[in-house]
């Protein structure tokens, strides 16, 4: 009896041992040949690197486009190092995971911080996550470019250290839609409009925004249904607008809910003459992959970033980012441009001002334009960018930009085609 | 009208998948008193399962359902011989709830290995077809995932009433020590029981990939879903699980299609609470000596 | 009397760490590492001692979160120091809201009762989200931000969240020593039994299902104020119930120590294995595996686990000859006090 405890107890000390071993020996591995760091060549001078930091989700709900962030950052901190680094010091990125959690968004800027000690910082994705980090990053002066926290209440916050690195606020997204279909002639417009909205920061205030400007212009709102995140099954919803029967259909959506839409749409066998959805439709690949290749033409979205983008620094990314990580034009998620678009200001910075401190940057930031890969970027006192998106079309089953004229490269398609053409 | 006839199809048709997943949850809980906290994460693996044979070698999911199958039972007797089995008796009761979350975020941290976190969905070419009948839209898959849970469904009440095993299995639920004294292997039965469990999840999850975008973290929201209608049905009952399936999901899509979506869970849970407020043993479950 | 120097010792240590001058990252991880001991320690009370494994306890923490919002967006913050103030009347508020719920959860027995809990949690977060007039609903609510000068801005949120886990455990320490200790080992080891012996069940398990969520909402507020922003799905988390049982069980459930040591492993291990695993997705394995072996090779937590071990080598000494030992001391000491399912009051030995 004592010996088979004994030996029990061995047994555990073994399994504790080992798996403290196993622990240690993955984080040690991990901190050496981290992953999740990149520079370029090593550097042959001693000038010390620039670290930058930021908290990514890579596991979680918000995976998929914390890892285009990720890419965003790395490939810039590539290419920027091939080019020299930034006056003369190779960058390094340093990115952790917050698993899509605000506690340990707040717990790894802290680290980065106070720990790591990193000269910068960039943004997290998400608003959800963004609003905690901003705050901790504002306590100690660090400057806060991010890529995706663009919600109303980011900009609440009063913070002058933000700057939302998108044209401009989620919100307003829409607005280019609505300033296109106000500006088609009377006839042509729709009469009666539908408005299908996800309950999250932004996209229902992206909806909402439009149906204020198309019933101030007299379009009729004949259903309107805000519903829960987690829903997964639209079709009662879109059963519902498929009975009133709109002109106009404007859906606030993310990704799962907006192909949830269109395949709803698709087996009730209703397509509406004009549709648009703030999210989801602009995902090149994605987009046709889930809804049908053949059921795309026709839907309007909006975007920053997109293949063929005339921004001047849009060709040398595109050839970067295939050459990093394979694929082609169309399989770039646009987060990675915009938290490449991070990389390009405080490039635009150090190369006016010859210096590269936390101060400096929110100083330099807030006056003046700044040519990024989404546009030319400008903000006010709080972080808000004071620019607008583009009108982005599916035509031949592709993705055109059709709004405004100076970025258009192809008229308007409208009535949208029935599905399947 | 028509929205409300048109919700309750809806409701029935994917109230079929609901009652499949269910009745493994119930089952596992019936045999070993167990709630298996995994079993989101059971269905969630099958279709991924049934996504990559149909995405690499073309194969559809309906069909590679037989081959899932035996796949999960394999995984469902070796999760219980590794992890459930060595709990003692006295604290099962407990830790069996937290070591099948334990298994189930294990199940999640692999799936987000091996697939990444992308969403995933198996697009078969019938995935967006639906057929018109009497002026209501039935969608292709959904009849199909229906058709199916009702064979499933039909093929585990064959083998539980029809086989020695399914006999043993009964046994263990009514009464598991006079089980034991009249030869039941009990040790055995769990095994294969949790087993018969996770199995199936194999169909439910082909059919789940069908239906709804998936990623490794969609086991949460599934979960909750199943423990509100093996609780409703009773616990350790197939045939309430299946009938409280069916009762949930129509009712959560005619309140989404007539009133709102929002409210639609928050009414399920409202119904929940109180058959558990009125009837604590769900619909269809035994009174446990000394519950109230 | 050990007990008390131990607890000293304890207090004096956390109460003067921040005076060591230690980063700021160190605190924060402090701050949560505090807010979870004191959450396990709390739904110990419920899920421990009276046996009732509470799965919703989430929505109070939530509940805690909002009510302390939602004071602040009628009520201003000047020192910084107000909403601290305001935490008993959130805990007081938890409590009303918690006392009916257990009046009526508690009629069922364990597994159900969970399930019970866990539909409450999921009924919070719908309310959360829907009730968007008030909580704001998926856009969120905005604390103010606290004014603490840079240097020691962690400070008060450290000491508030060091309170309240000495709040519960002095509750712990001064229950399992009264008749209310007492009485809710009896409910959990046979409830039926202590009905019959005439222990006030209802009103005990009542009782501690009232103070541990009135303690778990203190904790919801403290939290809200140093993320300043509260969203649905964060504040009312099933991970964060999760979060409380597992340290709780990882310690020993019906101990006064346990969950303390639960959460002091916990913590700061998966933010570390966050921080440095969590990109190459390895982290939620190794997190759950730690968790299975913990489970599997000490099934009843930490401490009981130790306390049995030192109490047969005390055996097996004894009993192998006048050559014994130190002292033949009584076989509950060494660890936490009581194991489960022992209905007698655990003593000194806390």
């Amino acid at each position: 009896m004592a010996v088979g405890n004994r030996l029990r107890e061995r047994y555990v000390f073994a399994m504790a041992g080992a798996a403290v071993l196993l622990t240690v020996s993955a984080c040690a591995s991990t901190t050496n040949g981290t992953p999740s760091t990149s520079s370029g060549a090593p550097s042959p001078s001693t000038t010390a690197p620039l670290v930058i930091g930021a908290s990514v989700s890579l596991t979680g709900d918000f995976a998929d486009s914390g890892k285009a962030v990720k890419a965003g950052y790395d490939l810039w901190a590539d290419e920027v190092n091939k080019k020299g680094g930034i006056l003369g010091r190779q960058v390094q990125m340093k990115i952790v995971d917050d698993t899509s959690s605000p506690t340990q968004v707040v717990t790894n800027y802290q680290n980065l911080i106070t720990q790591d000690k990193v000269d910068l910082v960039f943004g997290p994705f998400s608003s959800l996550l963004t609003i905690p980090a901003s705050q901790v990053a504002k306590r100690y002066g660090y400057a806060f470019l991010e890529p995706a926290g663009g919600g109303p209440k980011v900009f609440a916050q009063n913070l002058d250290n933000l700057f939302f690195v998108q044209p401009a606020p989620v919100v307003k997204s829409g607005d280019v839609y609505a300033d296109w279909v106000l500006s088609l002639p009377t006839a042509d417009q729709p009469k009666t409009a539908a408005y299908a909205e996800l309950d999250d920061p932004f996209s229902a205030p992206i909806a909402e925004n439009i149906r204020l400007r198309f019933e101030a212009a007299g379009i009729q709102t004949v259903y309107k249904q805000v519903y829960p995140a987690e829903t997964r099954d639209l079709t009662p919803i879109m059963s519902k607008v498929a009975a009133a029967n709109p002109d106009v259909l404007v859906s606030g959506t993310q990704s799962e809910d907006a192909y949830a839409q269109v395949k709803s749409l698709v087996q009730l066998k209703f397509s509406p003459k004009f549709m648009y959805m703030s999210n989801g439709a602009n995902s090149p690949v994605e987009f046709p992959n889930k809804v049908g290749a053949n059921n795309v033409n026709g839907i309007m979205s909006a975007a920053d970033w997109y293949p063929g983008s005339p921004a001047p620094s849009s060709p040398a990314f595109v050839a970067a980012y295939t050459a990093k990580y394979g694929g082609t034009e169309n399989s770039i998620d646009p987060s990675s441009a915009e938290a490449y678009s991070c990389g390009e200001l405080i490039e635009q910075v150090a190369a006016k001002t010859g210096k590269i401190d936390n101060a400096t940057i929110i100083s330099t930031l807030h006056s003046g334009t700044w040519p990024t890969l989404v546009g030319n970027l400008s903000w006010d006192a709080v972080g808000r960018p004071t620019g607008s998106f583009s009108l982005i079309e599916w035509i031949d089953q592709k993705l055109v930009p059709v709004y405004p004229s100076d970025v258009a490269k192809a008229a308007p398609v409208y009535p949208k085609p029935n599905w399947g053409g | 009208m028509h929205a409300l006839v048109q919700g309750v199809i809806l409701g029935i048709l994917t109230g079929g998948v609901y009652a499949l997943m269910a009745s493994g949850q119930t089952l596992i809980f019936g045999i070993m008193k167990v709630v298996n906290l995994a079993q989101g994460a059971f269905v969630i693996l099958a279709a991924y399962l049934s996504y990559t044979l149909f995405s690499s070698f073309g194969l559809d999911p309906i069909l590679s359902i037989p081959l899932t199958t035996v796949l999960m039972f394999g995984l469902g007797v070796v999760i219980q011989l590794v992890f459930l089995r060595p709990l003692k008796r006295e604290d099962s009761a407990q830790l069996s709830l937290l070591v099948t979350f334990a298994v189930a975020l294990l199940l999640e941290g692999v799936m987000s290995v091996v697939w990444q976190t992308t969403y995933r969905s198996t697009n078969t070419d019938y995935a967006n077809s639906s057929w018109t009948l009497f002026g209501f839209q039935f969608t292709v898959v959904r009849v199909i995932a229906f058709v199916l849970s009702l064979i499933a469904l039909g093929l585990l009440f064959l083998l539980l009433n029809r086989t020695r095993f399914g006999r043993a299995v009964r046994a263990t639920v009514q009464n598991p020590m006079s089980a034991e004294l009249l030869g039941v292997e009990s040790k055995r039965v769990a095994a294969l029981g949790f087993g018969l469990g996770a199995a199936t999840a194999a169909a439910a999850g082909s059919v789940y990939g069908l239906l709804y975008p998936f990623n490794s973290g969609s086991h949460y929201d599934l979960i909750s879903e199943l423990l509100s209608i093996v609780v409703l049905g009773g616990l350790g009952s197939v045939g309430g699980a299946v009938i409280a399936a069916l009762i949930v999901s129509t009712s959560s899509a005619v309140v989404a299609t007539v009133f709102s979506p929002t409210w639609s869970s928050f009414t399920f849970f409202v119904i929940l609470i109180l058959v558990l407020l009125i009837r604590p043993q769900g619909l269809f479950g035994t009174v446990e000596r000394g519950a109230l | 009397m050990r007990a008390i120097v131990r607890g000293g010792v304890f207090v004096v240590v956390f109460m003067t760490l921040p005076l060591f001058g230690f980063e700021h990252w160190v605190l924060n991880l402090l701050i949560f590492t505090l807010m979870y001991a004191a959450m396990s320690s709390a739904w110990n009370l419920v899920g421990g001692f009276a046996g009732y494994p509470s799965l919703g306890h989430a929505a109070f923490f939530g509940l805690g979160a909002y009510f302390i919002g939602l004071w602040f967006q009628h009520h201003d913050v000047t020192t910084g120091y107000e909403p601290f103030l305001i935490l008993p009347l959130a805990g007081l508020v938890a409590a009303a809201v918690g006392a009916p719920i257990a009046y009526v959860a508690m009629r069922t027995r364990a597994d159900v009762f969970a399930i019970v809990t866990i539909t409450l949690l999921f009924v919070a977060q719908t309310l959360a989200f829907n009730l968007d007039g008030v909580t704001g609903g998926a856009q969120g609510l905005a604390m103010p931000t606290p004014p603490f000068e840079l240097a020691r801005f962690e400070w008060p949120f450290y000491y508030a969240m060091l309170w309240i886990l000495l709040t519960s455990m002095l509750i712990t320490y001064l229950s399992m020593r009264s008749k209310v200790g007492m009485s809710l080992d009896a409910v959990r080891a046979d409830e039926d039994k202590a009905l019959g012996v005439g222990v006030h069940v209802t009103g005990v398990k009542v009782l501690s299902f009232s103070v541990s969520v009135a303690l778990v909402a203190m904790a919801g507020g403290v939290w809200a104020y140093y993320e300043s922003f509260i969203y649905p799905q964060f504040a009312i988390d099933p991970i964060i119930t999760i979060g409380m049982v597992l340290m709780t069980f990882l310690g020993g459930r019906g101990t006064l120590w346990g969950p303390v040591i639960g959460a002091f492993i916990l913590v700061p291990g998966q933010q570390y294995l966050a921080y440095r695993l969590g990109g190459s997705q390895f982290y939620l394995i190794a997190y759950a595996g730690v968790f299975l072996l913990i489970m599997l090779l000490m099934p009843r937590g930490i401490l009981p686990t130790i306390a049995d071990r030192m109490r047969r080598r005390r055996a097996v000494a004894a009993s192998s000859g006048p050559d014994a030992t130190d002292g033949a001391s009584p076989p509950s000491a060494g660890g936490g006090g009581g194991g489960a399912g022992v209905p007698v009051p655990s003593g000194g030995a806390a």
